[in-house]
């Protein structure tokens, strides 16, 4: 994945989603919503979760410089070391260094979405390192030289056939079309890079403050290979991770499986602090945390936007999100897609460089309400549209001057209640040549916008004048 | 290294409005702890959430471990075993009982590759947690992490000394210990098609033997 | 939210209980008819309407669009025309309800007099539904439409307002009306106002899904409470050249046939 694109243009994006990509997309987010409502059914407390989710994710973000100095020296008691990242440019540095440091030829990966968002892979193989995807969806994802299309299932975009078809080619070898199948083979060839490789990279779901520990949910078992077989481990996690103590925990991992992918727990949460105790201990012998801001200090800054870092990264945003549904995660142009990836692009990136983003959204609420932690986001949303149209602290307007000059217009119109009315009746004037049966089939742009994909009705006000009428009836009776 | 800390300290600072050390309020509440059941209905509520996860588990009395024991060895064809030896799992005597079903003991620190081709790997639990069916295991020089992680098949023994109500109580111990992981139910993915495929990574089998 | 609920009205007793006519711009334009019916009923029901007729749009379209310093001019010129006003101001359409009632408290700095006027109107506003049902506490209209009907949620009505039941209640009491569930009821029907211009082509792909849920609920009308999901609605129904019909609430609740 590109760590720096250079311009997002999601109109464009969206017009190169294939059929299948929706199908395909659809059919995750059908599955996960189902199972997420079963097993949130069987929670009789799940809002009393959200709100305690949402105010411990809160209270960390308010003192996130308290709990990230009390993390580092956790971590440093505990025997490993703490890097900080100001940029992805930074963070790749770090992790380079590290790998260089140790002449490391191999890297296995687990899942993260911070290496992807720094473009960690592309560095390492450019340093003359190999650096492989072990989970799953990503390892095939990576094969296929594309990024994620989902943040749980990152390859939901390929059919059975497709993956048959790229193992055998990259792999060189006979791949029947069958999923058990692919995924043994999959095992077959990452066991022997597990035990090959010099250096474990992973993510983290969470940091908890308090001792310094490191908490990895996963389902494969790749998560805990990565950190459990290299002799090194790197963990790279955004600064917004952490978590103040163990007992919240008890909230925040009860609402990110459920919410993700509709289990109770998944199927290995790995706590991790430090390196290991002795030699006569298994695990790495180093443990290395690297914590990267990359532009999340500047989300900070307003009350409003500091919550889009509450995210737990379940994806439970993009599987009820109506647009989402029907384009897919590439057509949202770098590592996070759905309504989380609206907030978290324009925010790390820039509104020059995602202010599409913010638009992608109808409005309809429905991920608001599903955010296990309660983040608002369509009101994220709304602030971040105002930062692209009039700007705000962090960023000027971008927006074209079209636009700024028919919103002044506009709020000219509606503030004179004299002009307003002429105005209608000039719309039922200027329609008459494109009036067909009732209707508006065709109109010149910018109504073109509309009327692509559907008529407008007539444009019809005569309420005012019924009025008028009804009130002498009214007086007459 | 040293600037960036600063610059990114200083940025959340002045973010947040905070000055170096500035107070911080106690942790927001959290949700009441689970009740637990009866000792029996808890054991129960373990095993039926692991085999709902496609585990394995049943309680196993005292006198039918070298049965049932025999029936796992010949049921998966097991030809070589590596195991924790914490002090429970050798007054079970797992090394002769093996032994004696033409098992190969294998040493849990010959080495990744060498235990890739060990078919069982036999830890025990310290934490079980009969809610979601989770057993949670320490590592120490006498419960290497491989061993539930490398073999083909995992066997935890749960002594019900293990059971915890929820991850309140878990958390409260195992805050103290270096490492923790949680396992539940065996190695799985659904990352093809959505179609869920067991142990792609981690073990394939997952055993879980309640043992008094 | 520091809300004073005026006393609710009891139907039929209280000959002078004034109601504030909020039209919408939309529902001016493209939906007189819902207005006019809307008027009926609510004059039916004993209520004194009234008309500000300077009244033009509540600001949605620049809020919605990040021109929150629009927004804000438009806002302030109805909050001076509503606000000398008495009574409940009740609305046809969900979205203008739920701006004004919660994105007006927004717009102005906690404090000023601004802020202080839209907490008073917002705590006045109603959207149709919401006022027949949790106010008047009237359920059945007596009206007569016999037709399977099936049931849009508007996004805002729905998750804005939290308006679940209300319209669906109204509909039941409908005389011969069969009310059949429609798929992805809550499912945006892809309007988003400027979403849809925006975004033409998703808009589009999300407009064509609500509208096979709809012909294959077996419905020979579909009901919404929002003037911009009909407009999206009927206009995709007419462009597949559907015989079904897209209508407002008020317009099955004053159907005598």
């Amino acid at each position: 994945m590109n760590p720096s694109p250079s311009q997002i243009d999601f109109r464009t994006n969206t017009q190169q989603v294939s059929r299948q990509m929706v199908t395909s997309v659809r059919k995750a987010t059908t599955r996960f919503l189902g199972t997420r409502a079963g097993v949130v059914g069987q929670v009789a407390n799940w809002e009393e979760l959200r709100e305690a989710g949402h105010n411990i994710r809160l209270h960390a973000i308010n003192h996130l410089d308290h709990y990230l100095e009390l993390m580092e020296r956790r971590v440093t008691e505990a025997g490993g070391h703490v890097h900080w990242a100001r940029t992805a440019a930074e963070a790749r540095e770090i992790v380079l260094s590290i790998a260089r440091q140790h002449q490391v030829k191999l890297v296995v990966k687990a899942k993260s979405m911070a290496t992807e968002e720094i473009g960690l892979n592309h560095a390492l193989e450019a340093a003359g390192i190999r650096a492989l995807e072990t989970d799953l969806g990503e390892y095939i994802v990576q094969m296929a030289g594309t990024g994620p299309s989902h943040i749980i299932v990152p390859a939901v975009h390929l059919t059975k056939e497709e993956i048959a078809t790229l193992f055998s080619e990259k792999l060189h070898m006979d791949a029947p079309a069958d999923p058990i199948r692919l995924a043994e083979i999959a095992r077959q060839k990452l066991r022997q890079e597990f035990i090959a490789a010099d250096l474990g990279i992973s993510g983290a779901n969470f940091l908890v403050a308090e001792t310094g520990t490191l908490v990895m949910v996963t389902n494969e078992g790749n998560g805990r290979m990565c950190t459990t077989l290299p002799r090194v481990h790197v963990a790279v996690a955004g600064i917004d991770k952490i978590v103040p103590d163990w007992e919240s925990l008890t909230v925040l991992l009860k609402l990110l499986a459920r919410s993700a992918t509709g289990q109770k727990i998944t199927t290995y949460t790995s706590f991790i602090t430090g390196p290991r105790r002795s030699e006569a201990e298994q695990g790495p012998q180093e443990f290395h945390l690297v914590l990267l801001d990359n532009g999340r200090s500047l989300a900070l800054g307003d009350p409003l936007t500091r919550e889009t870092l509450l995210c737990i990264r379940c994806g439970a945003c993009l599987n009820v999100c109506p647009v989402y549904n029907h384009v897919g995660g590439h057509a949202y142009g770098w590592v996070y897609s759905g309504p989380i990836g609206s907030l978290l692009s324009p925010q790390l990136l820039g509104s020059k460089i995602a202010g599409d983003l913010p638009f992608a959204s109808s409005l309809c609420g429905a991920c608001g309400d599903i955010c296990p932690v309660k983040l608002p986001i369509p009101q994220i949303l709304l602030h971040l549209r105002r930062r692209v149209s009039e700007g705000d602290e962090i960023e000027p307007a971008i927006s074209s001057r079209f636009a700024r000059w028919g919103a002044r217009v506009g709020a000219i119109v509606l503030t004179r209640p004299w002009l307003y009315r002429l105005t209608c009746s000039l719309l039922k004037l200027v329609q008459v040549p494109f009036r067909r049966d009732g209707w508006l089939p065709a109109l010149p742009p910018p109504l073109n916008r509309w009327t692509m994909s559907r008529p407008l009705p007539v444009f019809n006000a005569r309420f005012r004048s019924w009025w008028s009428q009804h009130q002498s009836t009214l007086k007459r009776s | 290294m040293g600037d960036s800390r600063e610059t990114i300290l200083g940025n959340v600072r002045g973010a947040l409005g905070r000055a170096p050390g500035a107070p911080v309020s106690s942790r927001p509440p959290l949700v009441a702890a689970r009740v637990p059941g009866s000792r029996d209905a808890e054991i129960d509520r373990l095993l039926s959430e692991i085999s709902a996860l496609t585990g394995v588990a049943r309680r196993v009395p005292a006198g039918q471990m070298d049965s049932a024991l025999q029936e796992l060895v010949h049921s998966q064809s097991v030809r070589k075993a590596t195991l924790w030896s914490t002090s429970r799992l050798e007054q079970l005597g797992l090394v002769s009982r093996l032994g004696s079903l033409g098992v190969e003991i294998v040493s849990p620190d010959a080495g990744a590759a060498a235990l890739a081709d060990v078919d069982l790997g036999i830890t025990e639990a310290d934490f079980a947690l009969p809610e979601t069916g989770t057993l949670g295991l320490f590592s120490s020089p006498t419960q290497p992490r491989q061993v539930s992680l490398v073999p083909r098949i995992h066997l935890a023994i749960v002594h019900p000394s293990a059971l915890r109500a929820d991850l309140h109580e878990v958390f409260a111990e195992a805050k103290q210990r270096h490492y923790m992981v949680f396992v539940t139910g065996p190695s799985r993915t659904a990352d093809i098609e959505l179609t869920v495929t067991i142990g792609v990574h981690g073990p394939k089998v997952l055993h879980a033997w309640v043992v008094d | 939210m520091a809300l004073v609920n005026p006393k609710p009205q009891e139907p039929g007793r209280t000959m002078a209980a004034k109601i504030q006519l909020f039209i919408t711009c939309l529902a001016e334009q493209f939906f007189p008819t819902v207005v006019e019916r809307t008027v009926e009923l609510l004059e039916r029901l004993g209520m004194q309407v009234e008309f500000p007729e300077a009244q033009t749009c509540c600001g949605q379209p620049f809020f919605n669009s990040g021109f929150q310093n629009e927004a804000r001019v438009v806002a302030r010129k109805w909050l001076d025309i509503f606000s000398r006003t008495e009574g409940f101001i009740v609305s046809p359409s969900g979205s203008c309800v739920d701006l004004v009632r919660h994105h007006y408290p927004e717009l102005f700095p906690a404090g000023t007099p601004e802020h202080k006027r839209a907490l008073e109107v917002a705590a006045r506003v109603r959207e149709l539904s919401e006022f027949l049902v949790k106010e008047l506490h009237v359920t059945d209209l007596a009206a007569h439409y016999p037709h399977k009907v099936t049931y849009h949620a508007s996004c805002h009505l729905l998750r804005g307002l939290g308006v679940v039941d209300e319209p669906k209640t109204l509909l039941k009491n409908v005389r011969g009306l069969e009310l059949v569930p429609l798929e992805g009821e809550q499912t945006c029907c892809g309007f988003g106002g400027v979403f849809s211009v925006i975004y033409p082509e998703v808009s589009r792909s999300m407009m064509e899904d609500k509208i096979r849920a709809i012909e294959s609920s077996g419905a020979e009308a579909v009901v919404a409470c929002d003037a911009g999901c009909l407009m999206n609605i009927a206009g995709g129904l007419r462009k597949t050249g559907s015989r079904l019909k897209a209508l407002h609430l008020v317009e099955v609740l004053t159907a005598n046939q």
